[in-house]
């Protein structure tokens, strides 16, 4: 067994070197150092996450199959869509965010059930519904990077550049931080929450693409045209998802507080805990994310700080979670109180992520409504 | 700590203003928003540069001062702490611990024992009681303690560094009245030395706007409702601007080709910048932040709408004005700017369908009595509802939207069209035979008087020549009654629109050369050109400023920065992490052995300052190990 696992430890390792020497060779011509850089960093980034957590090995072997798949039947002609029948369906990005899309609701309503009946069966369901509409909207990400290289090579770009790209991208995090500490835990029933606040989220991806024909890839404005985005924008995303389960944890907690749902729903000292490690994890994501974000700023817009809408917010939030975990640590804080402050949290939060994209305007302004 | 914490809120809350009200606007435009008794109030406060405020950086002065308190009387007891090993401890204290096991260990080792723990990342220290009990005190995860420093000195450090390149001395010296911010738009040459602040000025960031081969050695620092010049330690000239665009018409990159001259040593540097790509000089980082017109050249055909009169040609300059005199009134034309490039979002279906419209340049005709209205117009036709129209917006103030007038395109794509049809309708001759035409095809019962019928036509057009359909609207609802205004507008439009289409057939068939209107649908041209004729007497101006041609010039906008507080700043950021790393993902425990004289037994305790779920695991875990030291042995 202990072989078997080592053995596909280093066939995962193995491929991504493979993989990421293969790009190198082949793209090196596109990359500037930083990107090269961003590369191999991130060569040993999944390797870790790969070498800590089995799932996720096979999660990242999937979505590349998946992806590539999807450029083998696209070969290099993007109106090859509307006839092949399998990128129409599956593997074009759009019609693989909308499988996401379906997916996540559904995995949903099984949690629910889960959590009263408790069976085996169905956690088991509604996490692999969940693996799999991550696994899908991952692949959609990626399929789309390439497609947005098919529309032009001077339009291609890591697709994490508008709201709707975004929206896709904090979806499938909010997901894999969920499932990571749903094995930690071990217990389903918290999807039946988390799983609210990524619906929430698919709801307003299928708005916006369907109202607002929000999915069409759009050139970058030069602004954006940096290393810097692949860097401060995941990392951004990780903060942003973190924070939306720990809110969604704690009002597990205040629920259990009232003494309802209790037969059903882990122990307050749990969802307790994971709150913290949730705030913990994101705050530390959302300073790096930051400060990054300043270092960027330094150099597109002349200053590392502007007082822009979106980074004023920006420090908002992280003042927000600062307090938060300041009265946890220092003064040892529990309860009611911090669990009420992180679903807050959540708001603040998301007026920052959104907020400021719908009603401010400044230099963040690459998705408006 | 109370105070840090106040301090920290009113910053926030500061900071949400200060996203809300919209910063470093025109000061006018808070006037009209806002009205002159808030405006007043609201400046004051200096609600429109919060983060330049004065009350706003003391609240950051106070806050650095507050937590450098903080630390300052908190480090010597945690660095104390952080050497400490707790060896002053009773037996009953030990006890009193919620993880506290007492492990029979009849065959204890020392040596084990110390090297399990140092295996677990223990630092251990024995101590010998006088009672010759033995005491192992061990502890790791020190370094969480250092964390509260670290995170606290990063804070102050990013805040200081802040203030560093914030305007504080900018700030003094303004209230010392050694500097003051300029109000008008006075020549470079004009501008006194109050309003200039010298090249060694520690920390700025000014603007500077270069046309094609200008060349500037200043740059200017917006203030309030006002600016300041800052001298620059070089010259910086652009010898090319370069701007690319996607297929779609969005702008894919900027770039400038600068020649820097150091004042100093009078070396020179050529350097490309672009967004993204800064260039330092001289400790000058020089970026590019935006572009604008620098005078683009155009060459203007200007056509009074209601008139007969021909056309006259105008050489016009972006950012300069024109003086005409025009009807015995003088007119000033004063012209904002240029774009070449117009993604619109035109198309009605409900796909997005952003084009690119091609130029349009905007201006402000200003009457004598100084009233102005803004316009906006396109050089090309645009496609609206499948047939093509020259655009052209107008606006009395800012806050509104443009209305927009819209020409007929001809059938060559051009206005030429438009304007023979209006001379065309404004000529009494054409007209006349027109309506006899009209009138002979269409009247057919005899009992009309035939002449009282032109004589009511000729009446109604003339009507329409002077003001357009809202002049016969006013006339309707003037002269008949109520049920029938309706039936009677409609007959009018109708008898209007037969006349003016029976003038272009005419036309048509007198020219031979008549290439403008080769249209499929004449009817509907007529109906749209009456419309635009109409249209016109809102237009604020019966002048219409056509774009003949233009020879572009850009400027290319430049941001020179100093920051001597960016270091700071980043070395505090790199200190915050780690301090923020330490406080959360280490964890500080301590642990001892009590070994007694005569017992079999040892007592094992471990304490955590931060009780998180996993720590009983974790001391379950050590007991465990430590238990099983005693199989071994």
């Amino acid at each position: 067994m202990k072989d078997q696992v080592s053995l596909y430890n280093k066939f995962f390792i193995g491929g991504l070197t493979i993989l990421a020497f293969y790009a190198l060779i082949q793209f090196h011509n596109y990359m500037d150092g930083y990107e090269v850089a961003i590369l191999i960093s991130s060569v040993f980034g999944f390797s870790w996450l790969g070498f800590s957590w089995r799932n996720f090995k096979s999660y990242f072997i999937i979505i590349f199959l998946l992806a590539f798949l999807s450029i083998f039947i696209y070969q290099g002609n993007l109106l090859i869509v509307e006839e092949n029948f399998i990128l129409k369906y599956f593997l074009s990005s759009q019609s693989a965010i909308m499988w996401m899309s379906a997916l996540y609701p559904l995995s949903l309503i099984i949690y629910w059930f889960h959590l009263f009946n408790s069976q085996d069966f169905s956690g088991k369901l509604a996490s692999s519904l969940v693996w799999i509409a991550t696994t899908l909207g991952t692949a959609g990400l990626l399929i789309r990077w390439y497609e947005s290289y098919l529309i032009s090579i001077d339009v291609g770009h890591i697709p994490i550049s508008n709201l709707y790209e975004v929206f896709v991208l904090f979806c499938i995090i909010t997901a894999l931080i969920y499932l990571y500490y749903e094995e930690r835990i071990g217990t389903k029933k918290l999807g039946a929450f988390i799983l609210i606040i990524i619906n929430i989220a698919v709801g307003f991806l299928l708005w916006y693409s369907f109202a607002k024909g929000a999915h069409e890839i759009q050139p970058l404005v030069p602004a954006l045209q940096s290393y810097w985005m692949k860097i401060h924008v995941p990392a951004n995303f990780i903060g942003y998802g973190a924070f939306a389960i720990a809110a969604m944890v704690s009002m597990a907690y205040l629920v259990v507080d009232k003494g309802w749902l209790t037969k059903y729903l882990p122990e307050k000292d749990v969802l307790d805990d994971m709150t913290y490690r949730t705030i913990a994890i994101g705050f530390i994501f959302f300073t790096i994310a930051t400060i990054l974000g300043a270092v960027w700023a330094a150099e597109a817009w002349g200053g590392y700080w502007s007082w822009d809408p979106k980074e004023t917010w920006a420090l908002i939030v992280w003042l927000n979670y600062a307090a938060w975990l300041h009265l946890r640590l220092i003064k040892g804080l529990r309860g009611n109180l911090l669990a009420w402050w992180s679903i807050i949290g959540l708001f603040i939060t998301a007026f920052c992520f959104l907020g400021v994209n719908l009603f401010l305007s400044g230099l963040h302004s690459y998705g408006e409504l | 700590m109370r105070f840090a914490i106040t301090m920290l809120s009113f910053v926030g809350i500061a900071s949400i203003i200060g996203t809300i009200l919209k910063q470093k606007q025109p000061y006018e435009s808070y006037i009209i928003k806002f009205g002159q008794f808030w405006f007043d109030i609201f400046s004051h406060l200096d609600l429109f540069n919060v983060y330049q405020a004065i009350w706003f950086l003391i609240i950051l002065v106070f806050l650095i001062a507050s937590t450098s308190l903080c630390v300052s009387r908190n480090s010597p007891s945690i660095l104390r702490e952080y050497k400490k090993f707790q060896d002053q401890i009773r037996e009953k204290s030990l006890r009193s611990f919620k993880h506290c096991y007492e492990i029979s260990l009849p065959s204890f080792n020392k040596l084990d024992l110390i090297s399990l723990l140092e295996k677990n990342n223990f630092k251990v220290r024995e101590k010998k009681n006088t009672s010759s009990d033995l005491l192992i005190v061990a502890k790791k995860g020190s370094f969480q303690k250092l964390g509260y420093i670290f995170t606290h000195l990063a804070i102050i450090i990013i805040s200081a560094g802040g203030l560093l390149d914030g305007n504080l001395k900018l700030k003094t010296q303004e209230l010392l009245g050694l500097k003051e911010i300029q109000l008008l738009d006075l020549p470079l040459s004009e501008i006194p030395s109050k309003n200039r602040l010298d090249s060694n000025n520690f920390s700025y960031r000014a603007n500077v706007l270069l046309a094609e081969g200008e060349k500037q050695d200043v740059g200017v620092i917006p203030s309030k409702d006002g600016y300041l010049i800052q001298e620059l330690p070089f010259s910086v000239g652009l010898k090319n601007f370069n701007i690319e665009h996607y297929s779609s018409g969005q702008p894919k990159s900027f770039e400038s080709d600068l020649i820097l001259t150091s004042k100093l040593t009078g070396k020179t540097k050529e350097q490309k910048i672009s967004v993204n790509k800064p260039f330092t000089f001289e400790g000058v980082t020089i970026y590019q932040s935006d572009f604008q017109d620098g005078g683009t050249k155009l060459n203007i055909l200007i056509t009074d709408l209601q008139s007969k009169d021909k056309s006259q040609a105008m050489k016009a300059e972006v950012f300069k004005r024109n003086n005409l005199i025009y009807m015995d009134q003088s007119f000033s034309f004063e012209f904002d700017g240029f774009r070449l490039f117009n993604i619109l979002d035109i198309d009605s279906s409900q796909k997005k369908n952003s084009k690119n419209v091609g130029p349009n340049f905007t201006y402000k005709i200003r009457n004598e009595s100084g009233q102005a209205n803004e316009y906006q117009t396109y050089q090309l036709p645009m496609k609206l509802d499948g047939r093509y129209f020259f655009v052209s917006g107008m606006r009395a103030t800012p806050q509104e939207d443009f209305k927009f007038l819209k020409m007929p395109a001809d059938s060559e794509r051009g206005l030429d069209g438009f304007l023979i049809f209006k001379n065309l309708i404004l000529n009494e001759e054409t007209i006349e035979t027109a309506i006899n035409q009209v009138i002979l095809s269409s009247a057919t019962s005899k009992d009309v008087n035939v002449n009282n019928l032109k004589l009511s036509t000729s009446k109604l057009f003339k009507t329409f020549q002077q003001g357009g359909y809202n002049e016969i609207a006013l006339g309707i609802d003037k002269n008949i009654p109520n049920q029938e205004q309706e039936s009677a507008a409609s007959a009018y439009i109708k008898i209007i629109h037969l006349v003016a289409n029976q003038v272009l057939l005419d036309y048509k068939k007198n020219n031979i050369s008549a290439e403008f209107f080769e249209l499929k649908d004449l009817s509907l041209f007529t109906q749209d050109a009456l419309n635009a004729y109409s249209d016109s007497f809102f237009y604020g101006t019966p002048l219409f400023l056509e774009l003949k041609d233009f020879e572009h010039v850009q400027a290319s906008g430049l941001q020179l920065t100093k920051s001597p507080g960016k270091f700071w700043v980043y070395l505090g950021s790199i200190l915050l992490v780690i301090g923020i790393f330490c406080m959360i993902y280490v964890q500080e425990v301590r642990l001892w052995v009590l070994k007694k004289k005569n017992s079999k037994n040892i007592l094992l305790t471990l304490t955590t300052n931060r009780h998180h779920l996993t720590f009983d695991k974790y001391a379950l875990e050590i007991k465990n190990k430590i238990n099983s030291l005693s199989k071994k042995g």
